[in-house]
């Protein structure tokens, strides 16, 4: 999907390249650097701006081809976008159950067997595997895929809605978060008892708004006095949720700090989405947009390079993100868990991202790049789509 | 020379019946990081019921690790040893440590079991194990932070004083369950109601470290051996962050 084109928004491929190297942060555990990743100081984390910059980059991405060249074929290429995706989630649940058979062996300690088993899919992989295929079986960090693959299912829906009009396709996105948000309606996973952690019914709203806005700033449809007047009042909700949030931070490292309103909002709901996750989300977003111009130089700078390239290659280094903390965690576990050494892990594994993504680029520029030499066409003929 | 290695053979055998569980001795060494037992909290009625010398009746409710069968024998899990422990603190008080707990519960289920299990019996202190359960199961995080939440209030309601247990902590398994959100999460709702979370999963993890308790390459039995041994540890630690509480 990621063609830069001369158009391309960078600020989304950089943004988007933040959230997966937050998104590999957070998920070793006990890591020192997740102090210095957007959890600690807003009530959203990396996972909002990955899936609404996606739900943006998929409206301006099948946006042009739906316009260029029909909903059927725009259609397609979406599902074989999800298709990708559902390739990639099963690959991941692979690592996962063989991290899982070699940890085994701590189960025959009496001390765990009787509670942690989560081995014991192990013990009927026929129905497991078939739940794993189905994206019902989401076992720990394996969440955020099956998210994002329901969210392209539904796109080609909302993309052709939008076509007509985009109210159409917000209004029903809006009142299916409200009733999430009001009833609480989870969607259930496997085994018995177990949700989606990221319940599509109250996410696909951030998606849908992602694609909305992507649909209507291509359209020039978003007029510039509207944000001139949200402004204000993003740069208050911000603030007044950066102070609150930090100070949550800074209780639980030092006690005597106090916890602002904790009593209050704690706890902020992620499975479902709470409002204070996703109106702290569009108050950070808008002021971004408001003061990194598309124009912005830093962008095109080659400190900004790595990021921006993490980005346009966004499913394969969150794929790889995955694996490497899921490597780092077990690195952790079984040598040695300090400071020095997490460090050592976050550098090898952010270093490794960004030479994976560096890596992808070389190859797809090389591979549109046109052969000259005449017998180089005729010799390498099979490259195909 | 035929005496020094007798000597060694007493000395070793002397040292291993020290270790043992059965043994009223305390184990040998419970170290904990330097820092990380600091109870600030209180436990009034705990406190005016020792005072007083009246008989005091601890539930420990939880999941597994709270029932202890690992370790072979309910006397040897971590209930009956704070109550061995407290016995010791506090010998003119006649102190009993009922065990409630029961493999695999959420907290939610627990706080179920509290009309039966817990206030029935009139306890002046509830420890509390929770969340291994539902961090395994992936339960929502704020239905469990709400489930903990409502525990607490029944138990204030009734003027029982609670102490709560954070996870266990295992090298292996935490590479496959996400237990961190579930301890911030246990953390901050104790946090919030002033109620003590004795840290057993940094404890283990300390452990672990350490290789206090090595329980990789070892037979079963000496496997149960060891988890009596953690257990020892634990009521004994639950005893001393008791013992702060009620000063």
């Amino acid at each position: 999907m990621p063609e830069p084109s001369p158009s391309r928004d960078l600020r989304l491929d950089f943004f988007r390249g933040v959230s997966l190297i937050f998104i590999f942060i957070d998920h070793v555990p006990a890591n020192i650097l997740t102090y210095f990743t957007l959890q600690s100081i807003a009530f959203f984390d990396a996972a909002e701006v990955f899936i609404f910059i996606s739900g943006v980059t998929a409206s301006l991405v099948y946006g042009r081809r739906l316009v260029s060249k029909g909903a059927l074929y725009a259609t397609a290429q979406v599902l074989r976008r999800a298709w990708q995706l559902y390739v990639a989630h099963i690959f991941l649940f692979v690592l996962f159950v063989a991290e899982v058979s070699y940890t085994a062996r701590a189960f025959k300690n009496p001390m765990y067997n009787e509670e942690m088993r989560v081995a014991d899919f192990l013990d009927e992989p026929h129905i497991a595997v078939v739940k794993a295929l189905l994206l019902e079986f989401q076992p720990a960090f394996l969440d955020i895929l099956p998210l994002y693959i329901v969210m392209l299912l539904i796109f080609p829906v909302v993309l052709i809605g939008m076509q007509r009009n985009w109210v159409l396709v917000i209004v029903p996105s809006a009142i299916l978060y409200l009733a999430v948000q009001i009833f609480d309606i989870p969607v259930s996973a496997y085994p018995a008892g177990h949700v989606w952690f990221f319940n599509p019914l109250a996410w696909q709203f951030l998606f849908v708004c992602g694609a909305v806005l992507g649909h209507c700033s291509a359209q020039g449809a978003i007029p510039p006095m509207l944000l001139k007047i949200a402004y204000p009042v993003a740069a208050l909700i911000f603030a007044a949720t950066l102070v609150v949030r930090l100070s949550w931070t800074l209780h639980s490292i030092w006690g005597a700090c106090p916890a602002l309103f904790v009593r209050e909002l704690w706890p902020v709901d992620k499975n479902n989405l709470a409002l204070l996750r996703l109106v702290s989300f569009f108050a950070l977003a808008l002021l971004v947009a408001t003061h990194v111009p598309r124009t912005a130089r830093f962008l095109g700078s080659a400190a900004a390079r790595p990021l921006v390239l993490c980005g346009q290659s966004s499913l394969e280094i969150f794929c790889l993100g995955i694996l490497l903390s899921a490597l780092g965690h077990f690195v952790l576990a079984e040598y040695d868990s300090t400071v020095a050494m997490q460090l050592v892990v976050n550098v090898v594994g952010i270093s490794v991202m960004f030479l994976t993504a560096k890596m992808i680029d070389w190859y797809r520029v090389v591979d549109r790049r046109p052969a000259l030499d005449p017998a180089v066409v005729r010799g390498g003929g099979e490259g195909g789509a | 020379m035929k005496r020094q290695l007798l000597l060694c053979l007493v000395g070793a055998a002397a040292l291993n019946l020290a270790m043992t569980p059965s043994g009223r001795a305390e184990p040998e060494g419970c170290p904990v990081a330097p820092g990380s037992m600091e109870v600030l909290v209180k436990l009034p009625h705990l406190a005016e019921r020792l005072r007083t010398g009246k008989p005091v009746t601890i539930v420990a409710i939880g999941g597994g690790s709270t029932r202890g069968a690992a370790a072979g024998a309910p006397d040897l899990a971590y209930p009956h040893r704070l109550q061995l422990a407290l016995a010791a603190f506090y010998p003119g008080v006649p102190i009993t440590v009922v065990n409630k707990g029961v493999p695999r519960q959420s907290a939610q289920q627990m706080v179920d079991r509290f009309p039966t299990d817990v206030i029935a019996l009139h306890p002046v202190l509830v420890v509390w194990e929770a969340g291994i359960t539902d961090a395994v199961r992936g339960i929502e995080l704020d239905d469990f932070a709400t489930a903990v939440q409502a525990g607490i209030d029944k138990l204030k309601k009734q003027a029982i004083d609670i102490l709560l247990v954070d996870m266990q902590f295992s090298r292996r398994t935490s590479t496959v369950i996400n237990f961190e959100e579930y301890l911030r999460a246990l953390h901050r709702v104790g946090n919030l109601n002033e109620v003590f979370v004795f840290p057993r999963f940094e404890m283990m993890r300390y452990w672990s470290e350490q290789h206090v308790f090595n329980f990789d390459e070892v037979a079963d039995a000496e496997r149960a051996r060891l988890a009596a041994e953690v257990y020892e540890c634990i009521g004994l630690k639950l005893a001393q962050a008791i013992r702060v509480a009620v000063r």
